[in-house]
Parts: C-alpha cells; sequence; structure tokens
C-alpha cells in the first residue's frame, strides 16, 4: 500500500506574526516535505499502521497584512482568497485543493500556534487506520490546563450536550479546530459545509450521514498571537446561529452513502 | 364620499407614477424582470383597492379592520414584509455563490502561478511582487 497522502491545511486570516513559527513547527516533522519540495517529498513515517507523508498548504483568507508574503517565503503553496470568508470558507477551498491533488486526509491546524503538531500522528491515527472518517483533537477528553472563560465553558457544555442527544455519542470538546478529514467527509464538505464556524453543526451534520467521528486526546497551547475570533458581537449571534444549525442539521433526513 | 374621490386621485398618481418608475428602471436594465413583476403586481393590487370603494369597504367589514385606511396600511405592509423575506432569501443565495466563486477564483489562481512558473511576475515561490499577488483587479 502507497503512503497515505496527508495535506495539512493551515487556514490563516492575518496571522503573519504566528505563521511562519507555525509552518516551521510542521516542517520539523519528518514526514514532512522540505521548505520549496515537491508534495510528497518527506520521509514517511507511520501512524495505525499505516505509512503516511505529510505536505504543507496555507489558505490565506483575505488577509490584510502580509500572511501570502511569510507563507510563499516559507516555500508553502498558499491559496489566497480576494476577500474574508471564514474559518469555514478557508477550510473548504483547502479540501477542494485536496481532492484535486489526491490527498487522502486533510488535517485542520491553526496558524496562531495553538495546535501543536506533535500529535499530527496521534490525530491521524484512527482515520489511516480506517476507524473513523474525522477525528478531533479535543482538549477535553483527559485533564488539561486548558481553562475557558465561564461563558464560553458553559457554551461549550450547552453545544456537547446537544451533540450527545442528537448523537448518543460524547464529544466534549465540538469547538476544537484541530482535526483530521478523510478522503470521504472532504468530497462531501468540500460542497456543504458552514461558512462560518465548523463546530457542533458540521459534527452533527456529518455524523446524521453515516460519517464516523472520533476524539483523540491533545493538548493546546496559548495563542501565540494575533486575536481570537471571538468578540463580543459573535458572542451573542454565535450561540443563536450554532443552535439553529444544530437544530436544521439534526431534522435532516439522514442519507444513505 | 368626496374625501374618497380625493383620495382615488391620489392613489391614482401615485400607482402610475410607481408603475412608470418601474418600468423605466427594468427599460435601463437597473431592475431584472423578475422583481419587476414583485413590485407591478403590488401597485396594481394597492391601485385597485385604493380605486374600488366598494371593495375596499367589502374587506375591510370582512376583514374587522376599523377603518378602509387600516386595509390599505395593512396590504402594504404585508407586501413589504414578503418582498424583504423574498430578499433576503435572495441575498443568502448570492452569498454563498460568492463564496463559492472566491473559493475557486483562489484555486485558478493558484494553478495560473504554478503553471506560471517561479520568477514570472506573479510567480509562485520567491516571487518578490508588491503585496499578494492579485489583491486587486489591477493585478495581472
Amino acid at each position: 500500500m502507497n503512503p497515505a497522502r496527508v495535506l495539512v491545511i493551515v487556514p490563516a486570516h492575518d496571522e503573519e506574526a504566528s505563521l511562519r513559527a507555525t509552518l516551521e513547527e510542521v516542517r520539523a516533522l519528518p514526514a514532512c516535505a522540505p521548505a520549496g519540495a515537491s508534495a510528497g517529498a518527506g520521509r514517511a513515517a507511520v501512524a495505525g499502521g499505516r505509512a503516511y507523508r505529510v505536505d504543507l498548504l496555507v489558505v490565506d483568507d483575505g488577509s490584510r497584512d502580509r500572511t501570502a508574503e511569510v507563507a510563499r517565503a516559507a516555500g508553502t503553496p498558499v491559496l489566497s482568497h480576494a476577500v474574508n470568508l471564514g474559518v469555514g470558507g478557508a477550510l473548504q477551498t483547502g479540501f477542494r485543493y485536496a481532492i484535486a491533488h489526491d490527498y487522502d486526509v486533510g488535517v485542520q491546524l491553526d496558524a496562531d500556534g495553538q495546535h501543536d503538531p506533535a500529535f499530527l500522528a496521534a490525530l491521524l491515527e484512527p482515520v489511516l487506520r480506517g476507524e473513523c472518517d474525522v477525528s478531533i483533537g479535543s482538549r477535553f477528553v483527559t485533564p488539561s490546563g486548558y481553562r475557558a472563560p465561564l461563558a464560553r465553558r458553559s457554551g461549550q457544555r450547552l453545544f456537547a450536550g446537544l451533540v450527545r442527544l442528537a448523537l448518543g455519542q460524547r464529544i466534549a470538546d465540538t469547538t476544537s479546530g484541530f482535526r483530521a478529514y478523510g478522503r470521504r467527509a472532504m468530497e462531501h464538505c468540500q460542497f456543504d459545509f458552514p461558512r462560518d464556524f465548523p463546530d457542533a453543526p458540521l459534527l452533527i451534520a456529518l455524523a446524521r450521514r453515516g460519517f464516523l467521528l472520533r476524539e483523540v486526546p491533545v493538548e493546546m497551547r496559548e495563542r501565540q498571537a494575533g486575536k481570537s475570533f471571538y468578540t463580543l458581537g459573535r458572542s451573542l449571534y454565535y450561540p443563536y446561529k450554532n443552535l439553529l444549525a444544530s437544530l436544521m442539521a439534526w431534522l435532516q433526513r439522514p442519507a444513505a452513502l | 364620499m368626496h374625501f374618497l374621490s380625493r383620495t382615488q386621485v391620489i392613489v391614482a398618481l401615485g400607482a402610475l407614477g410607481m408603475a412608470l418608475l418601474v418600468l423605466e428602471l427594468v427599460r435601463r436594465r437597473r431592475l431584472s424582470e423578475e422583481y419587476s413583476f414583485l413590485w407591478l403586481v403590488s401597485t396594481a393590487l394597492i391601485a385597485i383597492l385604493g380605486f374600488s370603494t366598494p371593495l375596499l369597504t367589502w374587506i375591510t367589514r370582512v376583514l374587522g379592520f376599523l377603518g378602509e385606511s387600516s386595509t390599505v396600511f395593512a396590504a402594504g405592509l404585508a407586501f413589504l414584509t414578503a418582498t424583504l423575506l423574498y430578499v433576503s432569501v435572495r441575498l443568502s443565495r448570492l452569498g454563498y455563490e460568492n463564496h463559492a466563486l472566491t473559493r475557486e477564483l483562489a484555486l485558478l489562481r493558484h494553478e495560473v502561478e504554478r503553471l506560471r512558473g517561479p520568477g514570472a511576475p506573479g510567480g509562485a515561490p520567491g516571487a518578490a511582487g508588491p503585496g499578494p499577488a492579485g489583491r486587486g483587479p489591477e493585478a495581472s
């Protein structure tokens, strides 16, 4: 069996301050192709009993700063959105690229340094083993030092509860952006994906369509630079939007795959 | 009766002006035929309501409104609400299409840069072009 082709997709919106360090960190993985090298040039590593190689892709989501140049200087392919679409849109572009270039797995890894590439192998394991379609790097499976503000914590509880109610499966960290998507999941998501936050509604929609989800314990770090996606205005709109979208995803008739 | 006939004149002029405006916008291609239909039908409806006193009085009685003017206002409001909802639906669809186009554009731009090869203006790695390649319509 050929080594699986893994594409690490880094959505970046005005992340020039932290992007270089993030890219270098991924590059430091032996499985990752060196800067400027052609795709699949890394040394094959093994996870879940299957060899894999890693390539990098930056999706510059309408940045006004030097994000795209930082990525180019790091020898990484860059896809630039002319306008800002949000995390969901950036990922969707990444999925389309991954499918067009025949990747088996797409991994979302944030540019701000929250996601530690050291956990990439753990994240890939269940997907490469074929045990699930989407694996989610979770902060809450094992206790970690991470503690969110009260409002956000109760929100996380609410949506974790909703996902559990809808799917009968416990997914503690519904907002984690550190995920690996298998080929079939990417093929579905390239056309049907939340525009802004790929959170609880996405998980419910995917599971309702028969995709298997799995949580993998990871540790997350504080963001190294840039500002959080969540502002006051969004923090009012977000719960409403997510609640509505979750219900809609839940009501959807499960489609046979 | 005298009061209503003056109203009739106002309604007639208003409806006529509105219809002409809508048709003129269509002629100049500032308004699509699809939306003009909505506006013309509503204008005609208001005109009929405002013009035919017996009809208006009858509807008012049937619906239990206090006065004829309430009926006209209610009809106008109902139309505006429906239009706004329709426009929201169209806007959402436009947004989705816009998103899809932006994604496709990013993929195509990358493909063009790759085919041009490094070194070419706006080319992929190592190109020291001014700003991100193609940030505006002026980039080529």
